[in-house]
């Protein structure tokens, strides 16, 4: 192995290189910048990126600089378990956002807790993320909080009867999605005309879209990323089904209705962030980020810049000592009291409700924007 | 000692995955070493992980029982369809066993006690490092000790020659199961090993990438002895660490490195009979 000795001299001299830029506040962002949910990692590292330039430029918090250390985590359970145990152990920084996906969080968010380490979710959703222990926070709001009104807005405006569901079910989240849907369909007293599954990777829906058409439902509740959601929209209406769609989460994608066209026309989606949300919050972050990064932001870009600033909300109470131990306790001591008015919108945080009855870590406690779909872009849903 | 708790704080976890890498790769060298390409390990590693996580949640079995039962699950499995699949040879066991595995991945996702999708999380840290040596040990020896006794020669023999084995009084087809569901033993006891020091398991763990990881694992080592797929889970494990300061490059030269392995030690790092060669003119120049 001749190339050995070469990789190991680049390897020490990248380690120097990253040793030599010692900072006051040291936070983790552990993010899959490689592989499956790279998409979203990359987006909420830049979000992250964002926000600590703007708040180093304005002097840090209480005069004290934030340094990101950066890793990837390949949205891989012991890729995520070993990444958080370097940056608690070896870079001892204060806190860690991150891993990108709910698979990473149920493997590596015990590790932080046992550690006595705040983690810190921006786009994990799945139940019971927050049942890890105390340490563990999330400004991700979940479709539970988020569907209930997408429904009942979308009830009202349709005066709906009946609907019928369509999800996948070999999907993490598209199946948890579905499961909120049920649950929600059924507390609102909706009648599900049929329910019908497919697999991931998917095409052609026509045989699970014929059965709904003979259903005839007035809308259709779709639990489906953006993919194959926007196949399911133009099927359904070179089918000649007209009731419209209501989506979760995984509908949050511009890439739907480039896909869809006006398909989707009339659909209901409820997203944490809205593009076109006019707060002043917002629309700064939304020029800065075109400005830094020349794309248009995400909701996982809005989520992370926002968590930094939630986070930076809490440390400026926080007197740092020096002593990692002592300041990771005192940032988890602050953290459940900040608040901000961000790209998001008002967020504070609300404890956990846990199955065990455990005292757990703290949920997103925000209100969610509604849109509706017309002329094949996102628009804010008004009531009036 | 400090410097010890540092490292082993940070890197325990690298190390329980590079033991547990080891067995599954000696799992898939003992069907190897008995000519037989069967890539359904991952899924057997998959049951071992799913059985031993369900009884430690559900019925709150102590370890010991768990990673036994672990290992025996699969094995019944392995028995059940190994008198069927290991009519196949060749590519075609290695598409069979390959099908087993989606049939098993596609079960746990539409199983409700499994968890579907969403997998099973809040698995209890039970794994400690000494299990895992200690079980990593075991199966050295008791493979070693196999390779030696009169099934490794009978294992040998099949690989070689199947048809000549037959005709030697050796019950091909016995010795192949027994290979077959050894291996699956092993690899259903590293499930349940990993289960428990990961906190969660999904079924997307335990897929077609899995099975081929498991095979690049002993390919790479070497299948003409024991230490071959040590060595080769060792590298597949560590070297992503060890590359973690390439940042962006760390996947690109990963992967470099195992291609320039395969091209030019195309029999694995571990490969005695060219060792001997270079020891062989080593002495051939001092004559």
């Amino acid at each position: 192995m001749r190339f050995m000795p070469k990789s190991i001299a680049l390897i020490s001299a990248l380690a120097c290189a990253g040793v030599a830029q010692a900072a006051d506040i040291k936070i983790g962002i552990a993010e899959a910048l490689t592989g499956g949910a790279a998409q979203y990692g990359v987006a909420i590292r830049n979000g992250f990126q964002l926000a600590a330039d703007e708040i180093n430029a304005k002097g840090g918090i209480n005069g004290n600089k934030i340094a990101l250390v950066i890793e990837d985590e390949q949205a891989k359970k012991e890729e995520g378990i070993n990444v958080f145990k370097k940056l608690i152990f070896q870079d001892k920084v204060l806190m860690i956002f991150g891993p990108t996906l709910s698979n990473s969080f149920f493997a590596a968010g015990p590790v932080a807790n046992a550690a006595k380490t705040v983690v810190f979710g921006t786009s994990v959703t799945a139940n019971g993320i927050t049942d890890i222990g105390p340490y563990t926070f999330r400004n991700s709001v979940m479709e539970s909080d988020v569907l209930p009104i997408t429904v009942a807005t979308a009830t009202k405006h349709y005066k709906l009867q009946k609907v019928a569901v369509i999800y996948g079910n070999d999907d993490a989240f598209t199946k948890s999605g579905y499961d909120v849907f049920k649950k929600v369909l059924e507390e609102q007293k909706l009648p599900v005309t049929t329910t019908e599954t497919y697999v991931k990777g998917d095409v052609d829906f026509k045989a699970q879209l014929t059965k709904i058409k003979g259903s005839n439902p007035d809308a259709i509740v779709c639990s489906c990323l953006a993919e194959e959601a926007a196949n399911i929209m133009l099927q359904a209406r070179g089918l000649g089904i007209k009731a419209p769609f209501i989506g979760g989460n995984g509908f949050n994608s511009p890439k739907l209705f480039e896909i869809s066209k006006l398909a989707g026309e009339g659909t209901f989606v409820g997203s944490p962030w809205s593009n076109t949300n006019p707060a002043p919050a917002n629309k700064a972050f939304v020029a800065a980020y075109q400005q830094k990064f020349g794309s248009e932001p995400n909701q996982f870009a809005a989520q992370g810049y926002d968590a930094l600033h939630i986070a930076a909300a809490a440390l400026k109470d926080v007197k740092l000592s020096g002593d990692i131990a002592a300041d990771r306790e005192a940032l988890k001591n602050a953290l459940p009291k900040a608040t901000i008015n961000g790209a998001t919108g008002p967020f504070k945080f609300r404890p956990a409700q846990t199955k065990t009855g455990k005292p757990g870590g703290w949920d997103a406690d925000q209100k969610p924007f509604i849109y509706i779909v017309k002329g094949g872009k996102f628009t804010l849903y008004d009531s009036k | 000692m400090e410097w010890f708790n540092d490292f082993w704080s940070t890197y325990s976890t690298l190390v329980f995955s590079v033991g547990v890498h080891a067995l599954l790769a000696l799992s898939i060298w003992l069907t190897l070493s008995c000519g037989l390409l069967s890539l359904a390990n991952a899924a057997f590693m998959g049951i071992g992980a799913y059985v031993s996580a369900l009884l430690t949640l559900q019925l709150g079995w102590s370890f010991p029982l768990v990673l036994l039962t672990g290992g025996i699950a699969p094995a019944v499995v392995a028995l059940l369809i190994g008198a069927p699949v290991l009519r196949l040879s060749g590519v075609y066991l290695a598409m069979a066993t390959l099908a087993f595995g989606e049939v098993v991945r596609i079960t746990v996702l539409n199983l409700e006690i499994t968890g579907g999708p969403e997998g099973l999380n809040g698995i209890p840290l039970e794994t400690e490092g000494w299990h895992i040596a200690a079980l990593l040990a075991l199966t050295i020896y008791g493979l070693a000790r196999l390779r030696r006794s009169k099934v490794g020669r009978a294992f040998e023999a099949i690989k070689e020659d199947e048809v000549a084995a037959r005709l030697m009084g050796i019950n091909v087809d016995r010795y192949k199961l027994l290979a077959f569901t050894l291996g699956s033993f092993i690899a259903g006891v590293a499930g349940a090993l990993n289960a428990h020091f990961t906190f969660f398991i999904s079924p997307r763990e335990y897929g077609f990438e899995a099975a081929v990881d498991i095979l690049t694992m002993a390919v790479l080592g070497g299948i003409s002895s024991l230490i071959g797929p040590l060595l080769g889970s060792s590298i597949i494990t560590l070297l992503p660490e060890l590359l973690r300061s390439l940042h962006d490059y760390r996947s690109f030269v990963n992967g470099a490195v195992l291609v320039l392995v395969v091209l030019f030690l195309p029999k694995g790092l571990w490969d005695p009979r060219r060792f001997r060669k270079w020891f062989g003119k080593a002495k051939g120049a001092e004559a």
